[in-house]
C-alpha cells in the first residue's frame, strides 16, 4: 500500500504538556510528542492509562495550553492564534468526542439544544426552523430520528448518548475529530455500532480522525496508522497492518503479545511476554528510555541517553537504541 | 464429576419504583470442583446479580431470590440465614469484585485485612495468621513480602492491589471462588499479569472459579467452559471450544461478530443493532428476538426451551427445532479460519 502525496492536515511538533505536581515537582504527562495526520486518515494513538493520550488530544485542541512545541494545522500555527475570530475559525474545524457519554452531556439540556450549540456559537443558523432541521437532519445522520430532539440524555442508553455527542460534533462541519476513547465506556455489541458509524461519517464527509484508545484491537480495526505511548513520549508509529505484524519497540511488542483473543486454542498456545511491574510515575520518570525500568532488553545505553525518535524503516518511526547503531555501539 | 455448585431456575427481582426488575430469569447452571467457568454477556444481563445471589450479598429489602436453588454441596443456599451464610463466605466462597480500591480498606494495613478472614474462619492465632499473609502475599506475587505486608492500600499500584485481593480471597482455601470483572479496571499488560496469577492459582489451589466477564479474550485465555448470558438468562452453555468455534445461538454469533480480532484484517464489524431488552417488562418470548436477524414468528411469543447440541453443549434458540430452516453463522463470527 504505497501511499503517495498525501496531504498533511495536522503537523505536531514536540508538544510537551506539564502540570504541577505539589511542592517539589511537575508531572511530565506528555514530554515531546511529534506525529504528523494526513487528511481523511484516522490516526490511533493507543497506551496504558495514565500515558499521555488525552492530554495529547486535549493539548492539540487547546483545552490546556501548551508547555512547548508547537501544532500547525493547514501549516497554520494554531497555538499562537490570537485574535477571537482566528481561535473561533479553528473551533469550527476540530471538535472532539468525549469518552463518558454519561458526563459528557449537560443533562439540563435537550438534544436539540446540546447538538444546536455549536450551530448557534458559530451562527450558522439563520431561523428557527432552519436550526432545527439542522438538527433533524444530524440526529438522522446518526441514526437517531427528530422525536428524539426534545428529550433529555437520561433517557438515552450510552450508544445513544455517544451518537448524540457524534451529533454535536459533526454540527458545525467540522475536518478534523478527536475522538477520547469514544467506545470504551459501551458494550461491545454497541461499540461496533459506534465504530461503523464513525467509519461511515469518515467515508461520506471526507473527515479525518485521531482515535484515542487503549484497546489496541479497536484502534487497529478503526485506523489507518497507529501511535504508541508509553510514559509521556511516542515510541513507536507506522501503518496499523505493520504494526501488528512488525512491532519493533519491545514495549509494543509486549503490549501486543498481553492482549487475549477469543481463540481458546491460540491462547492455550501462545507465548506471552509479560512485563513486569508496573507503569513507573510521571513525576520522576527514568532517565534515559522510559520504559528501560521494564524492558526485557534493556542495556546500559538505555538509563544514560534518551532514545532517537527515527524512521527504523520507510514509514516505520520508532524510538529505541535497538534500532540504532550508533547507540548499540557505545553501549558494546 | 463432582458437582460444586449447582443453580436451578434461578429467578431474582428487585423492586424499584419503577416496578420489580426481573434482574435474572430461570438461570440454571452447575459448576464442578476445580474447573472455570465463565459468564459473559453484555453490560445489565444478569451476570452481578447472579453471582451476588450466590454470595447471598443481594441489597437487602429491594433485592430477592424469588424462585430457585443454589446447591453448594448439597445445600440450598437460596434458604440458608445469614448466620450461616457468614461461615460460607469468604471461606467456602469467595468473592472478588472489579474495583480494588473500594474492596480494599484504605485505612487498615494489607496483613491486617488479609489476616481477618483467617482468625475468624481459621482459629488463627496473631502469629501464624501474620505468617501465612506473608506466604500468600508471595503466592500472588508481591515482592519483599515481610515489608509490604504492614503497608496500606495506596502505598500499592491498581495491579498490585488486585493481587492483594486475590490474595484475600484465596485466604481460607475456598472451593469457588466468584472473580466478577477481575481485571477490567486493568490496563491490558497488568491484565496479562492476573490472568497467568490466576491460572497459576489454580492449578495449585484447585479452587473453582467462576469468572464474570465481557470480554471474549479473557474467557478464551481462562475458561474451560461458557455461560452466555441475555437479558437475564444462559442462552448458550458449553465448553470453550464449543462457544468458540461452533456456536450456535444467534447472540453468540453477533457478540463474535461485532468484536474486532487482532488477529485479522476483516475489515467490517457486524454490530448487533438496536439495545438490551428492559428488564422492566421483559419479552415474552426470546429475550433477544427484537435485535435477532433470524427472529421468526415463534420466537415472538414463546421462550425457546435449552436444546442439546453435545452433550456438554446447549443452546435455547428456536433455530434448533426441526422445523426451523437452516442458518449458518455470519463469517465475522468464525473465529481462527477454518477448523
Ligand atoms: N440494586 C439494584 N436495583 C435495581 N436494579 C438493579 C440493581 N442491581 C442490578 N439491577 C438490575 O439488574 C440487571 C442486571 O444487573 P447486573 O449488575 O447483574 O448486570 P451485569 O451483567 O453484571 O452488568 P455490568 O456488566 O454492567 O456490571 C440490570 O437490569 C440492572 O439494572
Ligand atoms: N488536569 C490535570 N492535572 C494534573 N495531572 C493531570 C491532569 N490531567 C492529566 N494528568 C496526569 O497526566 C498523565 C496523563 O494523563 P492522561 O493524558 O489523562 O492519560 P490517558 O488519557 O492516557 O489515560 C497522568 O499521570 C494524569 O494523572
Ligand atoms: S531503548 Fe533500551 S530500554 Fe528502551 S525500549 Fe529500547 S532496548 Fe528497551
Ligand atoms: S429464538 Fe428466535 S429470536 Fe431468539 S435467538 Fe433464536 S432465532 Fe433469534
Ligand atoms: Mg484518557
Ligand atoms: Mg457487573
Amino acid at each position: 500500500m504505497a501511499v503517495v502525496e498525501r496531504e498533511k492536515l495536522l503537523e505536531v511538533k514536540n508538544l510537551k504538556k506539564y502540570f504541577p505536581a505539589g511542592k517539589k515537582g511537575v508531572l511530565q504527562a506528555v514530554d515531546g510528542v511529534s506525529f504528523d495526520i494526513y487528511k481523511g486518515e484516522t490516526l490511533g494513538l493507543v497506551g496504558e492509562s495514565g500515558c499521555g493520550k488525552s492530554t495529547t488530544g486535549r493539548t492539540i485542541i487547546r483545552l490546556y495550553d501548551a508547555t512547548d512545541g508547537e501544532v500547525f494545522y493547514e501549516g497554520e500555527d494554531v497555538h499562537n492564534k490570537k485574535s477571537r475570530s482566528e481561535l473561533k475559525k479553528f473551533n469550527r474545524k476540530m471538535q472532539m468526542i468525549f469518552q463518558d457519554p454519561y458526563a459528557s452531556l449537560n443533562p439540563r439540556m435537550t438534544v436539540k439544544d446540546i447538538i444546536a450549540e455549536g450551530i448557534d456559537i458559530h451562527g450558522l443558523a439563520k431561523t428557527t426552523k432552519e436550526r432545527n432541521e439542522r438538527v433533524y437532519e444530524l440526529l438522522e445522520t446518526v441514526g437517531l430520528n427528530r422525536e428524539h430532539a426534545n428529550r433529555y440524555p437520561h433517557e438515552f442508553s450510552g450508544g445513544q448518548r455517544q451518537r448524540i455527542g457524534i451529533a454535536r460534533a459533526l454540527a458545525v462541519d467540522p475536518d478534523f475529530i478527536i475522538a477520547d476513547e469514544p467506545i470504551s465506556a459501551l458494550d461491545v455489541s454497541i461499540q461496533a455500532q459506534v465504530v461503523n458509524l464513525m467509519m461511515e461519517l469518515q467515508k461520506e464527509r471526507g473527515l479525518t480522525y485521531l482515535f484515542i484508545a487503549h484497546d489496541l484491537s479497536m484502534v487497529k480495526h478503526i485506523s489507518d496508522r497507529v501511535g504508541v505511548m508509553y510514559l509521556g513520549n511516542i515510541v513507536e508509529l507506522t501503518t496499523s497492518d505493520e504494526l501488528y505484524e512488525e512491532p519493533l519497540h519491545p514495549y509494543t511488542q509486549a503490549l501486543l503479545s498481553a492482549i487475549p483473543v477469543p481463540d481458546p486454542e491460540l491462547e492455550r498456545s501462545r507465548e506471552r511476554i509479560i512485563l513486569e511491574g508496573d507503569v513507573p510515575s510521571p513525576i520522576n520518570p527514568p532517565s534515559g528510555c522510559r520504559f528501560r525500568t521494564r524492558c526485557p532488553h534493556a542495556m546500559d545505553v538505555c538509563a544514560a541517553v534518551k532514545p532517537k525518535w527515527q524512521e527504523a524503516r520507510e514509514g516505520h518511526w520508532v524510538a529505541c537504541h535497538l534500532y540504532d547503531e550508533e547507540a548499540v555501539k557505545q553501549n558494546n | 464429576m463432582d458437582k460444586l455448585l449447582e443453580l436451578e431456575n434461578l429467578h431474582v427481582s428487585f423492586q424499584t419504583y419503577g416496578g420489580e426488575v426481573k434482574a435474572v430469569r430461570g438461570v440454571s447452571f452447575t459448576l464442578e470442583k476445580g474447573e472455570s467457568l465463565a459468564i459473559v454477556g453484555e453490560s445489565g444481563s444478569g451476570k452481578s446479580v447472579t453471582s451476588k445471589a450466590v454470595m447471598r450479598l443481594l441489597p437487602n429489602k429491594i433485592g430477592s431470590i424469588k424462585e430457585g436453588s443454589i446447591r453448594f454441596e448439597g445445600k440450598d443456599l437460596a434458604k440458608a440465614t445469614e448466620r450461616e451464610m457468614e461461615k460460607i463466605r469468604g471461606s467456602e466462597i469467595s468473592m472478588i469484585f472489579q474495583d480494588p480500591m473500594t474492596s480494599l480498606n484504605p485505612t487498615m494495613t494489607i496483613g491486617k485485612q488479609i489476616m481477618e478472614g483467617l482468625r475468624k474462619h481459621q482459629n488463627m492465632n496473631k502469629s501464624e495468621a501474620k505468617e501465612r499473609s506473608i506466604n500468600l502475599l508471595k503466592l500472588v506475587g508481591i515482592p519483599n513480602p515481610e515489608l509490604r505486608v504492614d503497608e496500606y492500600p495506596h502505598q500499592f499500584s491498581g495491579g498490585m492491589r488486585q493481587r492483594v485481593v486475590i490474595a484475600i480471597a484465596l485466604a481460607c482455601n475456598p472451593k469457588v471462588l466468584i472473580a466478577d470483572e477481575p481485571t477490567t479496571a486493568l490496563d491490558v499488560t497488568i491484565q496479562a499479569q492476573i490472568l497467568d496469577l490466576m491460572r497459576d492459582l489454580q492449578d495449585k489451589t484447585g479452587t473453582a472459579i467462576i469468572l464474570i466477564t465481557h470480554d471474549l479474550g479473557v474467557v478464551a485465555n481462562l475458561a474451560q467452559r461458557v455461560a452466555v448470558m441475555y437479558g437475564g438468562m444462559i442462552v448458550e452453555t458449553g465448553t470453550a471450544d464449543e462457544i468458540f468455534y461452533k456456536p450456535k445461538h444467534p447472540y453468540t454469533w453477533g457478540l463474535l461478530a461485532s468484536m474486532p480480532k487482532i488477529n485479522s484484517d476483516s475489515k467490517e464489524l457486524l454490530a448487533i443493532p438496536g439495545t438490551p431488552p428492559d428488564l422492566m417488562n421483559p419479552p415474552k418470548g426470546c429475550p433477544f428476538a427484537a435485535r435477532c436477524p433470524h427472529a421468526m414468528e415463534v420466537c415472538i411469543d414463546h421462550m425457546p426451551d435449552a436444546t442439546d447440541v453435545s452433550s456438554t453443549h446447549k443452546a435455547a434458540c428456536w433455530l434448533l427445532d426441526e422445523r426451523a430452516p437452516k442458518v449458518e453463522p455470519p463469517e465475522a463470527a468464525v473465529v481462527g479460519g477454518a477448523r
